[in-house]
């Protein structure tokens, strides 16, 4: 059974600025008793997740949403691991997988083929996972003949088309998406949706961050609302 | 990217856990040897991508390398080609692959940052990747030394078996020092800069193109060099003598203190990185 279970969750971070990283100003400061560079440490802590307490049961489909910089994207990563927690608990059962970024992995002067392997073993796929599935991939890109070139050389539509192509094709747990999984050209919606709605039904959890309430509604996802970091809303039945 | 478990495990992520998670990253990072081969591998083939030669690059560019400089630089000093040119290649080979290494550690975790953003998987990924990369380059600059080696023997010995655990210390040295810069590059933007600068200095005071015993009296800075022993351990055997005890001691003290510094450093910055990059 998959389960994740947030109890107080706080993530805070530094953000520095172009000036506070470099290795001069801590120097300095240091020197000086931090006269000069009084600067040297003003790097804003964040608070981006406060306090956040959560129940995510088997089966569920959660839509993340509130305004750019409410925690959506860094709760998605603090789960997936990425970001650690200052402050809370987080106990998880079951193997996650995480689409954050379509194209991470993905190296425009490889072939498609080649691309799907990169990409795939970074998605946590082994060798012979991926060669169990590049057919079905490569099927559904119908890309043809274009798999052999360099990625370089496809159109954005094409591009967003492969990618998505492999990042459907694993099959964790717990799924988290952040921003929609890209879809490509119009003439290939509805391949999409059908992909996408088949993927997600795999997983046991799916947690999605997206402004877009038409894909939560297709993917039958329950709204739950951030706001600065605190869950404002819980529309879980 | 699935955290490698199986559903029925429970994984606990909280702050207090932060360390031991920075462990395990070294460690599950270091059984997904598929991934960072792959990843190297492809770092190479880029490289060398509608190249025609391609990675047989690396291996010529080394013989050019070592055979201009071997020309050169027995003429100056007056040396024997015979024990001088094996010589020069192991030294300018394992100098390569201590720079190298070191150097790319700087920037290991800020070239990876799109993944360490954006994919969980373990961290430590990007420094492996960094040294099986240039694993692959010391492995075919090596095909210059067979090379030189056959057509200038040196004295085969037993002695030369050395080389399995004098190159063994020779990397557990650097993979500690790599990981150190490579955490420090990743907080302080200047450090790759220092690096560089330092390993330049350090070049021209290690005896690599020159021999140390061409030196009356063994200076400071021979003596004191760690990069000098750490060559030693290598090169003594491949041209069939016995290191120094002395580098075998150093070598040994620097693996036993920096190992562990380097876990300590990680422990630490490993919350903190995926911010830093």
């Amino acid at each position: 059974m998959a389960h994740i279970s947030i109890r107080n969750l706080t993530v805070e971070f530094k953000v520095y600025g172009s000036n506070a990283r470099s290795l001069k100003k801590q120097l300095l400061s240091q020197a000086t008793g931090g006269r000069i560079a009084s600067n040297a440490n003003d790097a804003v802590t964040v608070k981006a997740l406060d306090n956040v307490s959560l129940e995510i049961n088997h089966g569920d489909r959660i839509g993340l949403t509130g305004h750019n910089g409410s925690g959506k994207t860094t709760l998605l990563r603090t789960l997936a691991g990425i970001y650690k927690p200052t402050g809370g608990t987080i106990a998880i059962e079951g193997s996650v997988g995480a689409l954050l970024d379509p194209a991470s992995g993905m190296d425009a002067e490889a072939t498609g083929v080649e691309n799907i392997y990169l990409r795939g073993f970074i998605l946590g796929m082994t060798r012979s996972e991926i060669d169990s599935k590049v057919d079905e991939i490569a099927r559904f890109t119908e890309l043809g003949k274009f798999l052999e070139l360099p990625v370089k050389t496809y159109s954005a539509g094409m591009f967003s088309r492969l990618g998505f192509a492999i990042s459907t094709a694993i099959q964790p747990d717990i799924l988290l998406v952040d921003e929609g999984i890209g879809a490509g050209d119009a003439s290939f919606r509805e391949n999409v949706i059908a992909r996408t709605q088949e993927f997600v039904s795999k997983a046991n959890i799916a947690i999605f961050a997206s402004h877009d309430h038409a894909f939560l509604q297709d993917m039958g996802a329950s709204l739950i609302s951030l706001e600065h970091g605190n869950i404002v809303e819980d529309l879980r039945t | 990217m699935f955290s490698r478990k199986q559903s029925g495990t429970t994984t606990i992520i909280s702050a207090d856990r932060v360390p031991a998670m920075a462990s395990m990253d070294l460690w599950t990072g270091l059984l997904r040897y598929e991934l960072w081969w792959i990843f190297a591998a492809h770092d190479i083939k880029q490289r060398f991508r509608r190249s025609t030669l391609g990675p047989i690059w690396l291996t010529l560019t080394m013989g050019i390398m070592v055979g201009a400089l071997g020309f050169v630089f027995s003429q100056l000093f007056k040396q024997d080609m015979t024990e001088f040119l094996p010589y020069l290649a192991v030294g300018i080979i394992f100098w390569g692959l201590l720079t190298s290494t070191i150097s790319e550690g700087c920037t290991a975790f800020i070239v990876g940052e799109s993944y360490i953003r954006n994919v969980p998987m373990p961290i430590s990924v990007h420094f492996y990747r960094v040294f099986a990369r240039n694993i692959i380059i010391w492995a075919h600059n090596m095909v210059i030394y067979l090379l030189v080696i056959i057509v200038f023997p040196p004295h085969f010995s037993w002695h030369m078996l050395l080389f399995l655990p004098g190159f063994l210390l020779f990397l557990i040295n650097l993979a500690w020092m790599g990981l150190v810069v490579g955490i420090l590059s990743t907080r302080f933007r200047d450090i790759p800069q220092v690096v560089t600068n330092l390993l330049q200095v350090v070049f021209f005071v290690t005896p690599i193109f020159w021999s140390a015993t061409i030196l009356p009296d063994r200076t400071a800075f021979i003596q004191f060099n760690i990069f000098y022993h750490l060559l030693e351990l290598v090169r003594s055997p491949l041209l069939g003598h016995i290191p120094p005890l002395q580098s075998w001691a150093i070598g040994i003290t620097m693996a036993l203190a920096g190992f562990p510094l380097a876990i300590w450093l990680y422990r630490r910055a490993y919350a903190r990185i995926p911010y830093w990059v």
